[in-house]
Order: C-alpha cells, then structure tokens, then sequence
C-alpha cells in the first residue's frame, strides 16, 4: 500500500531532498528541470509509478540551508516556468520586480548564517483582494485598478516577516463574486489541465498559478468555496480555516461574516505550514481567535514512518446528500474510491445525513449579497479608486459605481439591496440567518459522531470557459458542496483525490474534509496521510510536464 | 409551496437538486402556508393594508439602483431584471420552511464574547492614504455640491 519510492526515513525532520548533487543553471530548460526534481510527484505524465508530492517548503529549505541551492536560483526556476505560462494561463494580475533582489538578500544572510524564518525562500502568489503595499491590489475589480494600498494585509505582513517571496497578485472574480474568474475585471485564467477551461473562482488565478507550478504557495479568500472549489478543479490542497483562526484585516470584505484568508499549496504539508504562518490573533482583526495556534508541522510524519492501519479508530462521515442526484457520477466513484482508501487506512466510514444540506445555498445567497451590499457601499470614488467627474455628489457615486463595478457585482449589490430593504428583513435576511442556525446544528451533531466528514468540493470537474457564464443560477448551484461549511464557520481541506475523463490527461477531482472548529491540526493530519498513501496518482498538469526538461 | 422553487436552464444536476430539496422539505418541515404570490410573481402587487399575509412586491430594478447608488444604463435595467426577479425567487423557497422558535445566528460563532476594547488606533502612515485620495485639498476631501433629491 505504501509506495516504494518513499524518502527513507530522514534522520533531520525534513524529508530528503533526492538529488545530492548542487543545482547551477544558466538556461531556462536547467530552470525547469529543478522544478521537476523539487516536485517529486513530476516526472512524466506518462510514468506509470509515481511518489506522492513531497512538501516544496520544507524541500526548499532543506536545499538553501545545505547550500546545494541558492534562493536566486529557485527564484529563476520559478519565474522562468511562470513567463513561459502566463500567456495561455493568465493567473497573475501583478508580477513583482522584486523577487530577484529579495531572492539575493535571502542568499547573502544564509551566506551569513543569520536565522531565516520558516518560510525562506518561499514563493508565495497573493490574491489580488489581499491588500498588499508595494503591488497594486484591486480585487479584480475596475473600481480599484491601479490603486495601492497604504498597508499590508495582516497574512501578507506575516508570510513576508517569515522569509516567503510575494512573486505576485493573481486574478480572481471581482471582490470574490464569482465562481470561474470570468467575473474579473481584468482577464480569464485558464485550468492547467485544460486550457480551454476554467480553474474555478473566486480563487481561480491562486490555484492555477500554484497547479502549474509558478510559485510554491498561493493565498487566497473562500467565502462559499473559493479556495475550496478551485482548489478541486485545479487538482491542488485548498485549505479554508475556522473562521477566526486567520486575520481578516487587509482582505477586501465581501461578507464579513463568511469571509476567511485561505491557502493553496501542492500538498498538504505545504498548506498546513502557509497556514501555520498566517494564522492567529491580530488586534487589527476583534473576530481572531485568542486561541493558541498548534504546531502543525509536527503532523507531517514521511509516509515510510506510518504504520499500516494509521488512521485506524478514525470516524469518517460520508454526507450522503452530496453523492446523491445531481452530481456528475464521475465526482461520485471519485469520492465513493476516496472512501475506500480510508477504509483501508483503518478508518470506518459511514454515511451521515444532513437534510438541511440544500438550503444552505439560498440561505448563502442571500446573506453573502446582503453583506456585500453593504460592505461595497465604501466603494464611492471619493477617497480611493476610479472617480467618475460629477457636478452633484449623487451623481458622482452613482457613475463612480456603474462605471467601477462589473455586472455580477451590481446584481449582487442590487439583491442585497432588496433583501435588506424596510420590510423584506423578515422574510429574507433573518429566515437565512435561521438556516445558519439549524446548519450549525446538523453539523455539530454530525461531528459529534463521526470525527471527519467528506464530501465533493464540487458536483463537476472544471468545466468550459462560458458555459455558464449568463445563467446566475447554474453557477451559483455548483456552490451547493462548499457553503454550508462557511454558514458554519467551519474548517476544511480539499486535496485531489482521483480524475475524470476530459482534457488531454484527465480533469481531476478534489476530495472535501470537514472538521470542527480550530481543528486544523486533526484535519491536516488525516489528509496528509490521505495523500502520501493515494496510490499511482499524480497531480501535475500537462501544462507542466511538457514544459520539463 | 409553489413549484417552480428553481429556475434554471440546461443543467440537468441543478433541477435535480432542486428536487431533492423539495422531498426533504416535504419530509422534514411543515409549510406556513404562504401565500403562493411569492413565487408566482405577475399576480402580486397587493395593495391592501387590511390582509395579514403581505405580498412582497417584486424587485423594482431601478429603484433598488437608487439606493445603492449605482447608476444603471436603461440596458443594464432591461438585462438585469429577470435574472434578479430569477434568483429572488429562488430565494423565496425559505418562506415554506419551518423556523418557528429558530434563533438567528448573525455570525458562526465559531468563539464568543470576542470583542476589543472601543478604542481608536492612529494608522502611521497618513500620508501614502491622503496620496490615494482623487480629489484633496488639505485638510479637506473635496466632493462636488450636494443635491437634496429626497
């Protein structure tokens, strides 16, 4: 069951690193073939064995700190593969011009064996509703373009003050209105496993840009899924943490009780350190937790120290409104495999109902544009963003916004309007804050008696750039997996767990677990055990593979 | 409860969603018996102060644009109306379930009693903050005039 190419057991706490040889390149093809080695779930798409992906952080670290590499030259590996793919792929907004100067100021203080922080080295992509001081930041919306902000944003300052390299802002649909990045303002990412299809939203340029490898990492947002349901489509590890457990402050507000920062990374262990180092109390942010943040890293054993049931007396709860009608029957045998595989983890697996399930996604809607009618209100032209010339204030807002705000966020903001509106209050807005309530409760009872609960991230694979561009509630349905758990405010990892046919190498699926609150630790725990014992599974797309040396 | 809770073209999971949530409602919650008004949509428009039960209007675009402030080209009114009037109504089926003695949570709760202190903290850096303001003149933000239309 386990995998012969597993790292043998490594004396230090990082795994080790394949290549005992030192790395120089001079051209780009060296560049890419470095990335080919750190990743070591890439050799070809073709191989028929492949490893489990091992954690480029720790990789990283590992080489810098051994001087087999220089932090400039996996800066270059990097920036090399993302100019090579942006243009069919378009995930960033904003490329830095710094990463090359921060790469090299890296490299002189390990020459002086000063500390580096955990994430040295790090190539983290940052969403572009993260404010962030030294690159614009618009939250893929026109009403922003070109504005910078005065600050950083609380999980940007603490990735930066931990050593990682911000490469970039990716795109993303505007203020996170949107499930495929067609809403930006901007430009349309493509999925790397099929370029003529989309890679999810609204975090859909973050989980690109770290499906094709062009950074290491990538933060995003997640309101009703969007780290979650890219993260499936793009065949990466979403996380989206407790509501609380990261800081908010800096995160342009869609919906302030639904909003969490989350992370993408090409394994767990990757999402689980970004998170570690993100998370916390921030006095910038009154809804952070006060709670002490667990090291995380101490869950990522190497899969060759796991004995053979590990996840042995672990509860999993399959939630079986979510396998039912309604969902493509390939996301179904993915899932239904996934259950399998945690079965023979040890784990026992059964299905769990939870019958309020499908009101969740009204109950959503209307508390998500609701919320963001009036968080966009501050969007008024006059002390930041696009002003539109007007003799009278009203008019000044009014041409600010219509010429700012693309069309799904003007519908939003309109339903918004109308559900808040004198009178609709009742029959609206407080009905779904009392399908909040009873989604609490189910799930509180359903993680009562089971420890994990699974499910799709999403009823589809990726699907075609434009299919459902103009029908507001076709998109909105595929949200049905991942908003129950925001309503919650709940933790959960998605990680690719299988494909389906579609593309030139498969579209993959992603697996969704869900754990009670502050429980991330526990969650990362069982999903990187998950991932290192997934069998003959490689989640590199075509895009990459090719492109290897 | 009206039947068509779920408006929705082409998608053949979607509408069967949408019915899956109608037999777990039939199943798990009564009905209030509201008026089928809210989904059949082109029989509202009750003006009666006397009936218990008010209808609720259906959206009226441009009005709504004047409350948010956003002001929407006669095009956008046209495009945007039925697709709001689709997903309002798809809102609507909360009004056939039960949340008699439900308590509302405003937020997940996920921690409680998390407040600050109410005490206002100085942003250091003014200056990069005024630099992105369109219109300045020190110390004032300049607006156009104000015109009272209400």
């Amino acid at each position: 069951m386990l995998s012969a190419l597993q790292s043998p057991r490594s004396l230090s706490r990082f795994p080790l690193f394949h290549s005992s040889k030192p790395f120089l390149f001079h051209s780009s093809s060296h560049a890419l073939s470095y990335a080919s080695r750190t990743d070591q779930s890439t050799t070809t798409t073709s191989s028929s064995t492949s490893s489990p992906p091992q954690s480029q952080i720790l990789t990283t670290r590992h080489s810098l700190l051994s001087r087999q590499l220089t932090a400039t030259e996996v800066a270059e590996s990097y920036l090399a593969r993302l100019r090579l793919t942006e243009p069919q792929l378009n995930s960033f907004l904003h490329v830095s011009d710094s990463v090359l100067r921060e790469a090299q100021d890296l490299d002189r203080r390990i020459a002086n064996n000063e500390e580096v922080g955990p994430l040295a080295g790090v190539l983290v992509g940052v969403k572009d509703n993260l404010c962030t001081s030294d690159l614009p930041s618009t939250g893929g919306s026109r009403i922003l373009e070109g504005y910078q902000p005065p600050f950083d944003a609380t999980a940007v300052k603490r990735v930066k003050e931990l050593g990682g390299i911000v490469v970039g802002k990716t795109n993303m649909d505007e203020f996170g209105m949107g499930s495929t990045t067609e809403g930006s303002a901007f430009q349309v990412t493509a999925n790397p496993w099929d370029i003529s299809r989309v890679p999810g939203g609204s975090s859909g340029g973050s989980a690109a840009a770290v499906s094709a490898r062009q950074c290491m990492v990538s933060l995003g947002s997640d309101t009703g899924g969007s780290v979650r349901q890219p993260a499936s489509f793009c065949g990466v590890v979403g996380l989206k943490p407790t509501y609380g457990r990261v800081s908010r402050f800096g995160l342009m507000a869609y919906a302030s009780s639904l909003d969490v920062v989350g992370c993408f990374g090409s394994s767990v262990a990757d999402a689980g350190i970004l998170l570690h180092a993100i998370s916390g109390h921030d006095r910038f942010d009154a809804t952070t937790s006060k709670q002490d943040v667990p090291d995380f890293a101490s869950h990522f054993a190497p899969a060759s120290s796991l004995e053979s049931k590990p996840l042995k007396g672990l509860r999993i709860g399959l939630i079986r409104e979510t396998v039912e009608d309604g969902v493509e029957s390939g996301v179904v045998s993915a899932i239904r495999a996934a259950a399998l595989h945690f079965e023979e983890l040890g784990c026992s697996v059964n299905e769990v109902s939870l019958p309020s399930f499908s009101l969740g996604l009204a109950a959503y809607y209307i508390l998500a544009s609701s919320e963001s009618s009036s968080n966009l209100s501050r969007y008024d032209g006059i002390r930041y963003g696009k002003q539109v010339f007007a003799d009278e204030l009203s008019s000044l807002y009014g041409d600010s916004r219509a010429e700012g705000f693309g069309s799904e966020v003007k519908m939003r903001i309109l339903m918004g309007t109308y559900a808040l509106s004198a009178g609709y209050y009742d029959a609206y807005y407080k009905r779904a804050q009392q399908v909040r309530t009873i989604i609490r409760n189910s799930f509180k009872e359903a993680l009562n008696q089971n420890d994990v609960l699974i499910s799709p991230a999403a009823p589809s694979p990726a699907y075609k750039i434009g299919e459902k561009k103009n029908d507001p509630l076709a998109m909105y349905a595929g949200d049905i997996m991942t908003v129950n758990v925001n309503l919650a405010g709940l933790p959960a990892l998605v990680l690719p767990c299988g494909f389906v046919e579609g593309g030139s190498a498969g579209l993959p699926v992603g697996l969704q677990m869900i754990g009670s609150a502050f429980c991330e630790g526990e969650l990362l725990r069982v999903g990187h055990i998950f991932e290192q014992t997934l069998e003959n599974c490689n989640f590199v797309p075509p895009i990459v593979a090719d492109n290897s040396a | 409860m009206g039947s068509r809770v779920f408006l929705l073209k082409g998608v053949s999971y979607s509408s069967a969603m949408g019915n899956s949530f109608l037999t777990h409602s039939r199943r798990s919650f009564n009905y209030f018996g509201f008026p089928k008004v809210i989904v059949h949509h082109d029989r509202v428009r009750s003006c009666s102060s006397t009936k218990i039960q008010s209808s609720l209007p259906p959206p009226d675009v441009t009005r709504l644009a004047e409350t948010a402030r956003i002001a929407l080209a006669s095009n956008e009114v046209e495009e945007f109306a039925p697709k709001i009037q689709q997903v309002i109504d798809w809102f609507g089926q909360l009004q056939g379930v039960d949340l008699e003695s439900i308590e509302p949570s405003i937020r997940a709760d996920t921690e409680n009693n998390n407040v600050r202190d109410d005490v206002p903290e100085t942003f250091d850096d003014r200056g990069t903050m005024v630099a992105s303001i369109p219109s300045y003149e020190e110390p004032y933000i300049k607006v156009p005039k104000v015109l009272n239309t209400e």
